[in-house]
């Protein structure tokens, strides 16, 4: 029944989306901005490279020392190193798209559902706890990173035309991109949202849950994002040890979840 | 079949239910009544296994209690349960929803459909199958929990407030289809403010608050002290000392119109009260064997509770 009970979760959780116009802005917003981010930062970059600037502007200068010292973009012009730079640094917000949706999705799956007064009709079918949290944790996970990479596509797609238009080259994402979102993204997400699904699990309301995930889940979320995914944006070594390393993490946390998880608490501290 | 021996659940030091000791034959209704914070939800999740006692147990469809996972999982699947509050998706339709839960009772596909299709109809919520379940007037709301509480066949029923906030109409209707289910050999669990309602239902009454205070066969707790009723026109108390003069009368107690006589045997006695009360010069309106309603044992139950 596992397989058919985590397809189930992730349909109704799809179906509950898309009917709730409230979350629509969330899941908008940030692949608009992946798609935008990109097409903003080239068409800015004649003032990042202004001359001008050099001396005056401590950000740019560092910029330009970045770049400069930067191995990995060797042998092309200033212009396209610095195109290359920013759309390859840019790879990180498709980690922090998937750890943000998918954090605050999971932190109101069960708070939500304590909420709605459907937990314990879910709770008294002969539903396991394994599957429960496994079908939460991929409803949480799964719309994330589908949003993520559907962004991913135009994203890419506008950073490579952008790159035509300001350096004269498409730019390609990296291995390190790649890397990044196809495999660091599920991990990172997978271990944002088992941590969202604890708080859900222990809080009696959606406030409180959606204030502890935005004060402390997300921040550390984001957090090893800028430690481990920046990085491996560059290095792409790096994020497949990176993501193998989170998906140990994920599953020994998935284990401990299922192991605390106890449903007459979920059912006796709801008031 | 449902049995609690001495199932007892505390919360925090502080005791919910204690030493529950009942037994609801297969095939049998048992309303479960109490005030609020008597302890029928507590005993409705800890016989479903929801909940782990802290003392005794007991077997509800073959499984016993306390019963952990794999075990749990066979408890719940060979149960249904109705919630007080409904328990739906309010942004997912009715077919949806009822294919979640289905679904979830791991029923397949073509025979969910034709239950969910069949029960909707029964209902007359087949209309209404395709909208918002948040749109649903509070009786749909209830008729569709209902449904989803049988979807799946089980032999065993728990079924919590009903009919609680319906109207008079829908409340009749869920009370036909809970008579209906209990004729299909169902044993079911009812927990209810509503005494009339066990009265027309239950063939087992519990009265609990944290113990169980009353339980019994509804027939037998309600046959009560021997004797009959007399309605009059005028007023009874004049009447009440002229019956008492009778030797098979043990008491009578006058209130209005209305007259409660206590007899030895009142197939035998009932005819030479009414010749003497005719002959008194009374006008008998009504005679009816008297027996305590179900309220006043509630009531006295509630009393007498430590």
């Amino acid at each position: 029944m596992r397989r058919e009970t985590l397809l189930l979760f992730l349909r109704k959780e799809l179906r509950d989306l898309k009917a709730n116009r409230q979350v629509w802005p969330a899941y908008l917003l940030l692949p608009a901005i992946a798609v935008l981010l990109p097409v903003l930062l080239l068409a800015l970059l004649p003032v990042f490279l202004d001359p001008a600037l050099a001396g005056h502007d401590p950000g740019a200068d560092m910029l330009r020392q970045t770049i400069a010292n930067d191995a990995t973009l060797a042998g092309a012009t200033l212009a396209e190193r610095l195109a290359r730079y920013l759309l390859r640094e840019l790879g990180v917000f498709y980690l922090l798209m998937p750890v943000i949706l998918a954090s605050t999705g999971a932190a109101l799956a069960l708070v939500r559902e304590k909420e709605q007064r459907t937990l314990e009709p879910i709770l008294a079918t002969p539903l396991r706890d394994r599957d429960l949290l496994l079908a939460k944790l991929l409803a949480s996970v799964g719309p994330a990173l589908l949003v993520t990479w559907s962004a991913f596509v135009p994203g890419v797609l506008a950073g490579g035309l952008c790159g035509w238009w300001r350096v004269g080259r498409v730019i390609l994402p990296t291995a390190g991109n790649l890397v990044g979102v196809l495999l660091l993204a599920p991990a990172m997400a997978a271990v944002a949202a088992l941590l969202g699904l604890r708080v859900s699990a222990r809080f009696t309301d959606v406030p409180g849950a959606m204030q502890f995930t935005g004060l402390l889940v997300i921040p550390a979320s984001l957090i090893l994002v800028a430690v481990l995914g920046r990085p491996a944006m560059a290095h792409p070594g790096l994020g497949l040890a990176g993501a193998a390393l989170l998906a140990l993490a994920a599953s020994g946390l998935f284990a401990r979840t299922v192991r605390k998880f106890r449903r007459e608490e979920l059912l006796t501290r709801w008031k | 079949m449902i049995s609690a021996r001495g199932l007892s659940r505390s919360f925090d030091g502080r005791p919910a239910v204690e030493e529950l000791t009942f037994e609801v034959p297969e095939g049998s209704l048992c309303a479960l009544l109490g005030p609020n914070g008597a302890g029928k939800t507590t005993t409705v999740r800890l016989l479903l296994g929801l909940l782990t006692p802290t003392a005794g147990g007991g077997e509800v469809a073959g499984v016993t209690l306390p019963a952990s996972d794999p075990e749990g999982a066979r408890l719940r699947g060979r149960c249904g349960l109705l919630t007080e509050a409904p328990g739906f998706y309010d942004r997912l339709d009715g077919l949806e929803n009822l294919d979640l839960f289905g679904r979830l009772y791991g029923l397949d596909e073509a025979e969910l459909r034709r239950r969910i299709e069949h029960w909707l109809r029964r209902f007359e919520l087949w209309e209404a199958r395709a909208r918002p379940f948040g749109t649903w007037s509070k009786g749909m709301k209830q008729r569709l929990a209902l449904i989803r509480a049988v979807l799946h066949q089980p032999p065993v029923l728990f079924l919590d407030e009903p009919t609680a906030g319906l109207d008079p109409a829908a409340a009749r209707e869920v009370r036909d289809l809970v008579s209906a289910l209990r004729a299909e050999g169902r044993t079911i669990l009812l927990c209810t403010h509503n005494l009339a309602e066990a009265e027309e239902l239950a063939d087992l009454v519990g009265i609990m608050r944290r113990r169980m205070l009353v339980f019994g066969a509804r027939a037998a707790l309600t046959r009560g002290t021997p004797g009959l009723e007399l309605e009059v026109a005028g007023d009874g108390g004049a009447l009440a000392a002229g019956l008492r003069s009778l030797p098979a009368v043990r008491a009578v107690a006058a209130n209005g119109r209305s007259l409660r006589v206590t007899l030895d045997d009142p197939e035998r006695d009932t005819p030479a009260v009414v010749r003497e009360a005719v002959r008194l010069g009374a006008a008998v309106l009504a005679v009816r064997p008297a027996a305590p309603s179900l309220e006043e044992i509630y009531l006295r139950a509630m009393r007498e509770a430590p």
